[in-house]
């Protein structure tokens, strides 16, 4: 008896201490498998341009999630060869999910000679503090073929909201990019908005329900009246949350964000229910780290909203407040180095065995030069410039 | 909501409604001996002329697939021919003039009792009440396992006969396809390869004068190659309306099998028939490995009551009644159900169907039947009605046999 009860204190915290299995533990390099019917295969590939979905077994650990949906995803990163892809898990089976999540992203960073910018942009954008998806990095098989290394990466969706804001409820819009759109109005029609701003929630409400604050936030910021503009804006986003979000983006270095070179892009539009205020979230981040002495205005004047929302003293002080913060939460301890280092030393294998990627092997190396270089020397360049701009 | 019922003023083509009333007239008092001629040539050919008209009109809850005509429509305008020729041919030939279609069209050897040969396009053996000819059916819509399951019309080349003292009547062919059931009207679909059939029926109290004289009871079989594509064999309600698409890959063997029996002692009559169609999913799985077959099944019993003697003055009046399901899902059911196409748990579907009518037998040609309909949908999601689980559809018929 006292000899159980030993065993029993041995063992018991053991399995106390025992985690649960996460999809996206960051200190691991997962393996994905996907089995797809080889003729769908074949059919994904040769239509990756549509969004054609096959159904697929999809496998993590021993975890086997049967008749999930998959297709084909990204813009400028689609690939017959290393494709992005898209896991609904309840496309086909109502209801089913894989650790909570309706749906999993498998970044093919294909924009990315590095591979890691998109989870190590997540995880600073999480250390500032903002809501980003859960992200790790995973080797992908289909039909026991390695496909190359993938970020996988966490919908935005209801479950994403809740967990992130507290607050699942409301209305969520994916930004589509369509051409270059700087944030200027649109008109009185919803059809163009529709076309930017893809509702992932509440679909079968009205247009004008989904889509008259999106229409009237574009209005007011090209309001000619300074003096209201301020408080008509703030009735449709959340300018400080905005600031923030762009400064955190500017920060590293984003090319193809809020203030993208070609427009808009890559980041979803929140509004909660009972109100008109919208907040933006961060969505794909494979073009981060660009130019080390990237401008810490660089843009900003090209974006209605951005260019208006500066000239007001308290919100510019925001914004260089929080690139101040970027600069100091990355050099602090070596946080981005570290993470940049950490990653490379996690895939570099997998990468090497990376063939689908368009990059060199000498690319890869250059690319993760290039960030920890970035890392070592983008917050004094970024504190020197807000210094200079206060 | 009842659309349906709910609409003011039906559709109604009023030219079609007053041919039908004027058929109805003049078939109701055509004296006895009006009918089609006959040619005959001694005991060499003789050529009978037939001529069947049906015009329904119906009403339903849920929507009528293809009810352009707001409630009526004309089922069938047949026209054709049957009879002898060099006593031992006997011939048939049918066209429909609505489709511009040929139905039977064939020629029988029936030389012998025990051994007679069929060949042209008529209905595959299998199912009793698809083998059952329209004109003399107990309910205005056959059961959906007759439509949908069954095999119907194909050409082909049959064997059939009578044996063992009549007490056992046998066919069994070989058929180009697997019937027009099975057909898409979708060219994107598929359906079975050359079709081997075959179906026995025992009726063994045939010669006894007893109540049991007319019980008899069989099975049937066919067998085909389905290619690969998605089945053209799909889930309908009893007008049309789908409640499973069918949208799973299918490669393989089909096989139907049929099981069926009927007892009509003086002015009762009951019959029962199951069916099951399997379709082979052969290398579809995920890992090109096989899947549970695709399975659509189903059941009836039906009966009917006289209600008036033979010979009343006022025709012969029946009542009936009949209870039948049909299912399409899956031969595995240890996964959770899915609606991929390569699920091996299929999210299926099933329809449960309770008719009750009357029938009133005019005269020798004229054939008066009114059934109440409600089916029950079991995922009514995936249903004509997805906010409802059961739904009432009514239908007259007016037949016009000549």
């Amino acid at each position: 008896m006292i000899r159980l009860l030993l065993i029993v204190l041995i063992l018991w915290p053991a399995a106390a201490g025992a985690q649960a299995p996460d999809p996206f533990e960051s200190g691991t390099l997962h393996d994905v498998r996907l089995y797809i019917n080889s003729r769908d295969l074949q059919e994904l590939r040769a239509r990756y341009l549509e969004d054609v979905y096959v159904p697929a077994d999809f496998e993590w650990r021993s975890i086997r999630v049967r008749n999930v949906g998959v297709r084909v995803r990204g813009l400028a990163t689609r690939s017959a060869i290393k494709p992005g892809l898209r896991i609904d898990f309840n496309r086909y089976v109502e209801g089913q999910a894989f650790f909570g999540m309706a749906a999993l992203v498998l970044d093919n960073a294909l924009k990315d000679p590095s591979l890691i910018r998109e989870r190590v942009s997540m995880a600073f954008i999480k250390r500032m503090g903002q809501p980003a998806p859960r992200e790790a990095f995973g080797r992908v098989y289909i039909n026991g073929v390695y496909e190359g290394l993938y970020a996988i990466v966490e919908v935005v969706d209801s479950a994403f909201l809740a967990r992130e804001l507290g607050d699942g409820l409301g209305y969520l819009f994916e930004h589509k990019y369509v051409d270059g759109f700087f944030g200027e109005f649109l008109g009185e029609d919803y059809a163009p908005y529709k076309l930017r701003f893809d509702a992932q929630t509440h679909r079968l409400e009205s247009d004008y329900t989904l889509y008259a604050p999106i229409r009237e936030l574009f209005r007011e910021v090209n309001h000619d009246v300074d003096s209201t503009w301020r408080e008509r804006v703030s009735w449709l986003i959340d300018l400080p949350q905005l600031m923030t979000h762009v400064a955190i983006e500017t920060f590293l270095a984003e090319f193809d964000g809020f203030l993208g070179g070609s427009g808009m892009a890559n980041f979803y539009l929140y509004r909660p229910l009972a109100t008109n205020v919208h907040r933006v979230l961060a969505w794909d981040r494979d073009t981060t780290f660009q130019e080390v002495e990237s401008p810490i205005f660089a843009r900003a004047s090209d974006n209605a909203l951005m260019s208006r929302a500066l000239r007001f003293a308290d919100l510019r002080t925001l914004f260089l407040d929080v690139l101040q913060q970027c600069a100091v939460a990355a050099s602090q301890d070596r946080w981005l180095e570290w993470e940049i280092y950490r990653s490379h030393e996690l895939v570099r294998d997998a990468a090497y065995q990376d063939t689908a990627r368009p990059f060199s092997v000498e690319e890869y190396e250059a690319a993760i030069a290039h960030l920890m270089s970035f890392a070592q020397r983008r917050p004094a360049f970024v504190l020197d410039e807000v210094a200079k701009a206060r | 909501m009842n659309t349906a019922f709910k609409h003011p003023v039906p559709r109604v083509n009023s030219d079609v409604r007053g041919v039908l009333v004027i058929l109805f007239v003049l078939a109701a008092a055509a004296p006895a001996s009006a009918q089609l001629p006959s040619l005959t040539a001694g005991d060499w050919l003789r050529i009978d002329f037939k001529a069947r008209f049906q015009g329904d009109l119906r009403k339903s809850e849920a929507p009528i697939r293809g009810d352009e005509d707001g409630g009526i429509d004309i089922a069938r305008r047949r026209i054709g021919i049957e009879g002898r020729a060099a006593r031992v041919f006997e011939y048939e030939a049918e066209y429909e003039l609505g489709l511009h279609q040929w139905r039977d069209v064939y020629l029988d050897y029936r030389q012998f009792t025990t051994v007679q040969v069929r060949a042209g396009m008529f209905k595959v053996p299998l199912g009793l009440e698809e083998n059952t000819s329209a004109t003399n059916l107990d309910f205005i819509y056959r059961t959906r396992i007759s439509a949908r399951l069954a095999p119907g019309r194909d050409r082909g080349v049959s064997v059939h006969g009578r044996i063992l003292n009549d007490r056992v009547t046998y066919e069994g062919g070989v058929f180009r396809n697997d019937g027009e059931n099975a057909r898409p009207s979708n060219s994107a679909r598929v359906f079975g390869n050359r079709t081997s059939a075959a179906r026995v029926v025992a009726h063994p109290f045939r010669r006894s004068n007893s109540v049991w004289s007319s019980l008899q009871a069989g099975g049937a079989v066919t067998r085909s190659d389905v290619p690969l594509g998605f089945p053209a064999v799909r889930a309908r309600t009893v007008f049309g309306a789908s409640f499973f698409d069918s949208d799973v890959w299918v490669q393989g063997r089909r096989q139907r099998t049929g099981l069926e029996a009927r007892w009509r002692p003086g002015r009762f009559s009951i019959q029962s028939e199951y069916i099951r169609l399997t379709d082979e999913r052969r290398g579809q799985s995920v890992e090109d490995g096989d899947l549970s077959p695709l399975v659509a099944q189903g059941w009836y019993i039906s009966g009917t009551y006289g209600l008036t003697r033979k010979r009343h003055r006022l025709g012969r009046i029946e009542a009936s009644a009949r209870y039948e399901t049909l299912t399409f899902g899956s031969g595995n059911h240890s996964e959770e159900p899915s609606t991929s196409a390569r699920a091996d748990t299929v999210l299926g579907n099933s329809d449960r169907v309770t008719t009750v009518g009357v029938n009133w037998h005019v005269n020798r040609w004229l054939k008066l039947q009114a059934n109440v309909i409600r089916e029950s949908i079991a995922r009514p999601s995936m249903g004509p009605m997805p906010g409802s689980v059961n739904f009432l559809s009514r239908a007259i018929r007016l037949q016009l046999s000549l």
